[in-house]
């Protein structure tokens, strides 16, 4: 041991250039996707390194969102990272205000590969786009919020047609529970849906400066909007027995208390559409609908959820020429296919979505209705509103958000009281992000 | 204490350096880099910070939500530990009887220790789920009395419980070991002096045990600050309402998930003068009580 | 046994074996979710007895985590952490309880302070240094001068690097330092009487004979119980070798891929919730921290200090 590490210390390195021709350039993908999904990640990489013979990607899982991210900084700070990581939708803020990035639309031109920008569903470029509409990443798993409902249960209280509007649901929740159905909502308090996709639907902010896309001096205005009134009609319905709360921390997610034919609604990501099919016992009769309005308000886009795809600065012009090819192959109607039929997820753009129905691929089991979210997602063209949120500190304003409304729920507070509160604490994160990237802007 | 040692020479530095070495450079020098965060405003991508002062600190300790989690932590801390000693003890002492299968019980006792902790969190969702689980049973009792998931209380014991679990499995080892080193003939002398088995657990044993329980006790303690990660990640999240919010689980959820490097730094320094604080009374109150030879 | 107690070799039995079962329940609960299909294990009322799927999920886990060469990384990791834990720690409480000298305490200490900042807390900064170990001694050359006298003096530049990434050092070297260990020796060295260190003297060993002749001897149940908790601990590891190890073809260790077989909570869903086949995994990779558990059990034995029976 002493040895070894006197040896290594005495290693001196003389300037070294390296000479040594592989034939074929290596690069490495970090992936935060696990179980089956980082499986059909790991076979698009096989897929990849199959298809052609120029470059080799290594694909290494990093066991959920938060570790890819996590550890992709740790490594970047070290000089070891990977060409390409799979970072969250909430991930991105740091990374964008870093620059630490090799933004995708003009590497794909720096390296001559045409990709239609245009194809690409706007709910889902504008989202990882800057303010002018470059791309910063790639979009890779996308999906939308959708509300999943069991259609047995709501002919019994003789709706053929699910809701598309809150009081629609709400009379539909009192029916179900005169039915003897004792949950008719598995609530599980999820800011993205909640917060971030209600206020896209309404068209109302959830914070300042359209979101935060125009400046870092943003504060949070979700305790004056429509919000407030979902999450105290929430409250009202948990307090009226219509909604149960139904959590992982609880035992039994909302999802498993729907496909127990327990409850009779809850909402998640369309890419939950192939899970509810796995899990599903026979003979439950279940469909999906986008996620509902109020009344007298306009239905908006809801925006994209899931992951993209991002290329990290520090690399080598081959190692970039290979992260560019690996996407454009990621970008191919076949790829979106494979990527799409394997995993709940839906297609980016609008060519393979074309395609893809003019086959008939929707009109089969288990795709059908997975279109919702497309419609969901296409509502309206993207405004400043709808576009998305560019928050620093996303995920610590989703915490505090979650731990308001629970307290709330659990009747330690109002939910007015809950939700200032949240703002007040999301404000002081969003301050601190501002104070540590002084003088940056998003680009 | 001792009054017998070897001269000194360079042996006793040879003997301490490897050790010295290992954690000079995987623990002090990479925690110097995390001290020098917490008074500055770091950027988690490596693009530079900008000195605060002890800005971190003040921010921390004058939000109410921190001293909740301070609170939550020492419940925590003392709740796991007071369970885990205790239950260990008792069982180690009995098992140290060495009737009938006692080796069964033995490595049924150990087993958990074994586990990995995905296992434990789903295991431990199943035991106390309120609508199926074990606990449901209570429930079907008295409707609604047990949720965890509303409950701070409620989630806060469910936590507590496991992570005692774990520990009684590891104090049980080390306890085992103990009583299995007191010497038979000391026993036996207690034996012919007439004096009944558990009158002999008592005053013969249990004064032996000091030293590890010592050990077991600074160890348990220390482990519910800085360990405590995955239990509350795997089963609670650090709600409801921030009721199981853990001092290290908030460094880990602002720091990592909230890429606040400073803040998580400040926080994470403050732990560790908490933590040596009371190891350090332990070691100055309790220590005195054991009976080493 | 020494004298006939009926009532209470009774109440002993009875709180070993409510012990056991309180113990074992979750396992027992975890172990059932192994041997269900996807659709069991995720239904609702929870499953208590067990079905007929554990043979084919234990199949699916083998092949999925690609096991064999995981489970011989991890134990070849196991082994060493072991063997280096248990010598660091005997020779460091060694030195510190039967050596007098000047910041004994102080060493004591030092060590016993990295019990109290996780790993968790400082990944990022200790990713840097299993990127390159000698870094800090790069930097106490360069804040020193150092280094830039030799450039000077020999034209050449002093670049320290010793890379533990996708390494079984890597893997080994950070875990073997101990405050646990240290702490424990230390516990049962005091409890060593003077009159033993005495005759040593008087006998002339000196105090590396007395640590191989005398203590390691009658550590031996401290030994055992240290050994098997090395090992699980080390078994079970999961976030470092997460993070340094992106080779896991040759290097990757089961947790880790134990943990990828685990549903994510985080992900906005769309993850299929296999707890089956994590399950199975489980009950696979716990088998050998058990064997372990019960092939230490033959050090467990009584009368070690005094042998005049």
């Amino acid at each position: 041991m002493t040895l070894k590490l006197a040896s290594a210390a005495l290693l001196l390195t003389a300037a070294f250039t390296g000479t040594a021709h592989a034939e074929k350039t290596k690069f490495e993908y970090w992936y935060g996707l696990t179980g089956d999904l980082g499986d059909v990640v790991l076979a698009t990489c096989q897929r990849f390194n199959e298809a052609q013979a120029e470059y080799e990607i290594t694909c290494v899982g990093q066991d959920g969102y938060e570790q890819a991210v996590q550890n992709t900084i740790a490594a970047f700070r070290a000089g070891k990272h990977p060409t390409i990581v799979q970072s969250f939708d909430a991930g991105t803020a740091d990374l964008m205000l870093s620059g630490q990035f090799y933004p995708v639309q003009k590497m794909m031109s720096d390296f001559d590969i045409k990709i239609d920008w245009a194809n690409y569903f706007p709910g889902i470029s504008n989202y990882y786009a800057s303010s002018t509409g470059e791309l910063f990443s790639m979009p890779f798993n996308s999906s939308t919020p959708v509300y999943y409902f069991n259609k047995d249960h709501f002919a019994e209280i003789g709706l053929t047609e699910a809701p598309l509007t809150w009081e629609g649901m709400e009379a539909a929740f009192v029916a179900l529970k005169a039915k003897g159905h004792a949950c008719p909502y598995a609530y599980e308090p999820s800011s993205w849906i909640d917060l971030e996709q209600f206020s896209m639907a309404h068209n109302v902010p959830v914070a300042s400066n359209d979101n935060g896309y125009s400046g870092t001096d943003t504060t949070l205005l979700f305790n004056t909007t429509l919000e407030l009134k979902h999450m105290e009609n929430i409250k009202r319905w948990l307090d009226e027995g219509l909604l149960q709360i139904r959590t992982a921390q609880s035992g039994l997610t909302s999802r498993d208390s729907f496909v127990s034919g327990e409850c009779s609604v809850f909402f998640s990501s369309i890419a939950d559409h192939n899970t509810v099919h796995k899990v599903a016992p026979e003979g439950l009769n279940w469909d999906v609908q986008m996620i509902p309005v109020y009344e007298g308000t306009e239905r908006h886009n809801t925006v994209v959820g899931g992951a993209s795809l991002w290329v990290l600065a520090g690399k080598s012009d081959e190692e970039y020429k290979g992260a560019a090819a690996y996407l454009a192959f990621l970008a191919t109607p076949e790829s979106e296919k494979f990527w799409v039929s394997n995993t709940g997820y839906i297609p980016v753009t609008i060519g393979a979505y074309d395609a893809l129905k003019a086959e008939g691929f929707y009109d089969k089991e288990p795709y059908v209705h997975r279109d919702i979210a497309i419609k969901s997602l296409t509502v309206t063209p993207p405004n400043n509103l709808t576009r998305g949120l560019r928050l620093g500190g996303m995920i610590a304003i989703r915490t505090e958000w979650k731990s308001e409304v629970e307290a709330a729920l659990a009747g330690q507070k109002s939910m007015k009281e809950a939700l200032d509160t949240a703002v007040e604490r999301g404000d002081a994160i969003l301050a601190r992000f501002a104070k540590t990237y002084q003088g940056k802007t998003f680009p | 204490m001792r009054r017998a040692y070897f001269k000194t020479s360079w042996v006793a530095f040879a003997l301490v350096a490897p050790q010295l070495l290992i954690i000079f450079v995987f623990f002090y020098w990479p925690t110097s880099q995390a001290v020098y965060w917490a008074f500055t405003l770091e950027q988690p991508w490596g693009g530079g910070n900008a000195w605060v002062g002890f800005d971190n600190f003040a921010m921390t300790l004058s939000d109410p939500i921190y001293w909740d989690s301070v609170t939550v932590s020492i419940l925590f801390a003392l709740g796991s530990t007071a369970l885990a000693m205790s239950i260990s003890l008792l069982l180690a002492m009995f098992a140290d009887r060495q009737l009938t299968a006692y080796k069964l019980y033995r490595v049924g006792l150990i087993w958990p220790y074994a586990i990995a902790a995905p296992a434990v969190g789903l295991a431990f969702r199943f035991v106390f789920n309120p609508n199926a689980g074990v606990f449901s049973y209570i429930n079907t009792l008295f409707p609604n009395l047990w949720d965890p998931s509303v409950s701070g209380t409620q989630a806060l014991i469910m936590v507590i419980v496991a992570g005692a679990w774990k520990l009684v499995a590891y104090n049980f080892i080390f306890f085992l070991a103990a009583l299995q080193s007191i010497p038979r003939s000391l026993v036996e002398a207690g034996a012919m002096d007439g004096a009944r088995a558990l009158r002999r657990m008592r005053d013969i044993q249990l004064p032996l045990l000091t030293p590890t329980f010592f050990f077991l006790l600074v160890i348990n303690i220390t482990d519910s600050f800085t360990d405590s990660f995955g239990i509350v990640d795997t089963l609670t999240l650090g709600g409801p309402a921030r009721a199981t919010n853990l001092m290290v689980y908030k460094i880990y959820a602002d720091g990592f998930r909230g890429f606040d490097y400073s803040g998580a730094a400040a926080q994470s320094i403050i732990l560790m003068i908490l933590v040596m604080a009371l190891t350090f009374v332990q070691f100055r109150y309790v220590e005195r009580r054991v009976h080493y030879t | 046994m020494i004298e006939r107690t009926p009532w209470l070799n009774i109440a002993t039995h009875l709180i070993l074996f409510i012990g056991l079962i309180t113990i074992l329940l979750p396992i027992w609960i975890a172990f059932v979710a192994a041997t269900h299909d996807l659709a069991a294990v995720n239904s609702a009322p929870v499953e208590f007895l067990p079905g007929d799927q554990l043979w084919v999920n234990m199949k699916e886990a083998w092949v999925r985590s690609d096991f064999a060469i995981k489970f011989f990384n991890t134990f070849v990791v196991a082994i060493g952490v072991v063997v280096g834990k248990i010598t660091l720690a005997a020779i460091t409480a060694f030195s510190i309880v039967f050596f007098n000298y000047r910041g004994r305490m102080l060493i004591f200490w030092a060590i016993f302070i990295t019990l109290m900042l996780p790993l968790e807390v400082r990944i990022v900064p200790t990713y840097a240094v299993a990127a390159n170990a000698l870094q800090p001694f790069q930097a106490l050359l360069d804040a020193t001068g150092i280094s830039w006298l030799i450039q000077s003096v020999s034209g050449v530049e002093v670049a320290l690097n010793w890379n533990l990434l996708n390494s079984y050092t890597g893997l080994i070297l950070p875990l073997v330092a101990t405050a646990t260990g240290t702490f424990l020796y230390r516990q049962f060295f005091l409890t060593i009487p003077d009159e033993l260190v005495e005759a040593a003297r008087m006998d002339g060993a000196g105090p590396i004979r007395f640590l191989l002749d005398v203590l390691i001897p009658l550590s031996r149940t401290n030994i055992a119980a240290l050994a098997t908790i090395m090992f699980v601990y080390a078994w079970n590891q999961y976030l470092w070798p997460l993070l340094i190890i992106t080779d896991a073809a040759h290097y990757g260790m089961v947790v880790v891929e134990l943990r990828d077989l685990v549903p994510d909570s985080l992900t906005t869903g769309g993850d299929t919730p296999n707890w089956h086949i994590a399950m199975a995994a489980t009950m696979m990779v716990m088998i050998p921290p058990i064997l372990v558990v019960i092939f230490m059990q033959r050090w467990f034995v009584r009368g070690l200090i005094n042998t005049d029976k």
